[in-house]
């Protein structure tokens, strides 16, 4: 069995590509930009010499790049996003790139098995009531152009996919992960809270953090994709006892580094977005809208997960929560 | 006459986002239709922006829209034949920079829009910048005398999102051009000069090289990131820095007048003087640090005022300069940047690549 992955030095990537090859994957074809940083696949070809680890050198914006990646593969394990940026910027290396991989699949391998690596941030939660628990049948985002541009990307890049399935009948899996944290990943997710300044504004509150430790979720990945169904599954992933962001933030302060932080209820927030929203109006988008009431509503306004479809697969995290923050922390700390 | 402007947009990257939201911010114009070869890039510049009609063939999109002005964002390979096309279709053009690849293809555009009686301007924001503007302003109140020199500093930083964009993708329409990334930045340094070298072809010396250390074994490597230039006119000199690793990121100019030195700060937006010390001996040495100071106090109260006023925005250069031009289309005169002085920094940028091909053959 080959399979290919698109992001796959990345932090998730590589992740994935060592739970394939602990999964017994022979063949994992890694599609890697030129002159992108390789150390940690290189140090999983040593590691895990019957893999059959080998690099596939392209780019995704190119309409040829990808046309020789897909061929002779069984599996596409679609990783490859844009995190940060310009928004055009993260729209082409996001949803055009999905588009030319996916036109490249239905002119060389139109059976191919597309396992998506989507976003909690498709979910359209702004208008559903406090406390609401999200699942795999939550409607999708009616206003991605009202999020932030992740948000807004991913959902274009997740109908992009849905589209091209609908027309060419492909087997299609869609995780959809919530924070996906862990060793060499990044720092504090923005749904705890953002720095300004010296001051770290605390956002989250109250709410549960959907965490899925990096590990879990390249496990979760192999495992939804070697289910058997025609079609589109969906999935979501986050790990188990959750904590909420609060006590996330207490032991980061405890664990990592102190810092000087400022809790804002929900209910201030609101109204510090609101105020945003209007000045971002007034002033002609002299600074930009990074909280509106719709923004805040999805991110903060305090949701439950589920993660029972997901455990019907068999899975279950190989690292537990308490472990997986202690594994993160200690790395930011040894980093900081 | 016409009262309101219908604009289009060709080319839906990252700089067609700040077109887009300056051209929204004047009441003279409205975007009728922004195109993109990818048709989802045109469309998620729509959907963002809320304009109603979005194309992937230029040519459609001139036809149904039948616009005053288009803004051409694309890479600059495309810029002559798609400016011709919006000429020839009757439209006014914006074009960002860098004009066009080669100075025969600026000077051909220039001719075909002046043969058509079209508008036509440059992508020359800082020109326009508040900092840019209130130089001027003393340069004409004869605060500085005659300028004598003019010193250009352009810092790039290529880990920020236009330069990781560059650096991540070897197909890049940069790694194309024949001045490569210097070619899409150094406008930004060159018309700062030749508002005060006026001669048409004056002297230029080219130093550049290549920095950065590692080596990505394709055509990034022979990018280069370094670039120091050196122009004697007839009556004022100048020097321009390029540089992708001092730090900070710096971007300002010194303008050595036989009066004064003006010091216009493009990061801070300030404007500052250094004049002749009034008092003798070592008192002379005391003062100007407290004039400085003094100095840039008011600077930044300055534009805390601006702020409070919501006229301080990141594009204000271009804000202005769209303003002046679909100004000078409504009153029907002339265009904010000339003709000339396209032609002129055209013509320097061929130069300068130029010298650079040539000491590359050398090395």
């Amino acid at each position: 069995m080959t399979v290919l992955v698109t992001g796959s030095n990345g932090f998730l990537g590589s992740a994935l590509v060592e739970r394939l090859a602990i999964h017994g994957i022979q063949g994992i074809r890694c599609f890697v930009r030129e002159g992108s940083d390789r150390g940690r696949l290189e140090a999983l070809k040593k590691k895990y010499p019957d893999a059959g680890i080998e690099y596939y050198v392209g780019t995704l914006i190119s309409r040829e790049s990808p046309v020789r990646a897909v061929q002779g593969v069984d599996t596409i394990y679609h990783l490859a996003a844009s995190l940060g940026g310009a928004p055009a910027d993260m729209f082409l290396n996001t949803v055009v790139t999905t588009k030319y991989l996916m036109e490249a699949v239905i002119s060389e391998n139109p059976d191919v098995k597309i396992i998506h690596i989507s976003s909690f941030s498709v979910y359209g939660v702004a208008d559903l009531p406090a406390g609401a628990t999200i699942t795999e049948q939550t409607p999708l985002e009616k206003h991605p152009e009202k999020r932030d541009p992740y948000a807004f990307v991913k959902w274009h890049q997740e109908k992009l996919l849905l589209d091209y399935q609908e027309q060419h009948g492909f087997p299609l899996v869609i995780l959809r992960p919530g924070v996906i944290y862990g060793p060499h990943g990044g720092a504090i997710s923005g749904r705890v809270g953002l720095q300004l300044g010296g001051i770290f504004l605390h956002l989250g509150g109250n709410n549960i953090l959907p965490l899925s430790y990096v590990d879990n979720c390249a496990e979760a990945i192999v495992l939804c994709a070697t289910q058997k169904s025609a079609g589109v599954s969906v999935f979501n992933v986050h790990d188990d006892n959750l904590p909420t962001s609060r006590e996330y933030l207490g032991i980061y302060k405890r664990q990592v580094k102190k810092i000087c932080s400022i809790p804002v209820p929900y209910f201030a927030l609101q109204f510090i977005s609101r105020a945003v929203e209007r000045y971002h109006h007034y002033s002609k988008g002299q600074l930009p809208a990074i909280f509106t009431p719709y923004k805040t509503a999805n991110l903060w306004k305090g949701n439950r997960f589920d993660n029972a479809k997901l455990k019907s697969t068999g899975w279950t995290p190989i690292v537990s929560t308490a472990e997986g923050i202690q594994n993160t922390f200690d790395y930011f700390k040894e980093n900081s | 006459m016409i009262n309101k402007l219908k604009t289009a947009i060709v080319g839906c990257g990252q700089i067609a986002d700040g077109h887009i939201s300056e051209i929204q911010k004047l009441d003279c114009a409205e975007i009728v239709g922004v195109c993109d070869l990818e048709i989802l890039m045109a469309e998620q510049a729509a959907t963002r922006f809320g304009i109603s009609r979005y194309y992937d063939k230029f040519g459609e999109m001139l036809e149904k829209e039948n616009p005053d002005v288009v803004h051409i964002t694309t890479p600059p390979q495309s810029h002559l034949s798609l400016a011709s096309a919006a000429i020839d279709a009757g439209c006014h053009v914006y074009v960002e920079k860098p004009f066009t690849p080669t100075y025969d293809e600026t000077v051909k555009l220039i001719e075909h829009a002046e043969e058509k009686n079209r508008k036509l301007t440059i992508g020359h924001i800082y020109f326009f910048d508040p900092p840019a503007l209130a130089l001027r302003e003393m340069v004409s109140r004869g605060t500085m005398g005659e300028p004598v020199h003019v010193e250009s500093f352009y810092g790039y930083n290529l880990a920020g999102p236009f330069g990781k964009a560059i650096m991540s993708n070897s197909t890049h329409w940069v790694h194309n051009l024949p001045g490569k990334l210097f070619q899409n930045n150094i406008d930004h340094l060159l018309n700062k000069i030749i508002e005060f070298v006026d001669d048409e072809q004056p002297l230029i010396k080219v130093f550049g090289k290549v920095q950065r250390t590692s080596r990505l074994g394709d055509i990034r490597d022979e990018m280069p990131d370094e670039l120091r230039v050196m122009i004697q006119g007839s009556s004022t000199s100048a020097y321009a820095t390029f540089s992708s690793h001092i730090k900070p990121t710096a971007h300002f100019m010194r303008l050595y007048g036989t009066k004064n030195i003006a010091h216009a700060d493009f990061v801070a937006r300030t404007l500052t003087l250094e004049q002749e010390p009034t008092l003798p001996s070592a008192i002379g040495r005391l003062l100007p640090a407290f004039n400085m100071g003094k100095q840039y106090k008011r600077e930044g109260w300055k534009n805390v005022r601006r702020f409070l006023r919501s006229d301080f925005h990141f594009f204000a250069g271009m804000h202005n300069l769209v303003s002046r031009f679909y100004d000078s289309i409504l009153l029907d005169t002339p265009p904010p940047i000339s003709h000339r002085d396209i032609r002129r920094i055209g013509w320097m940028m061929d130069e300068i690549f130029r010298q650079l091909e040539e000491q590359v053959k050398k090395s």
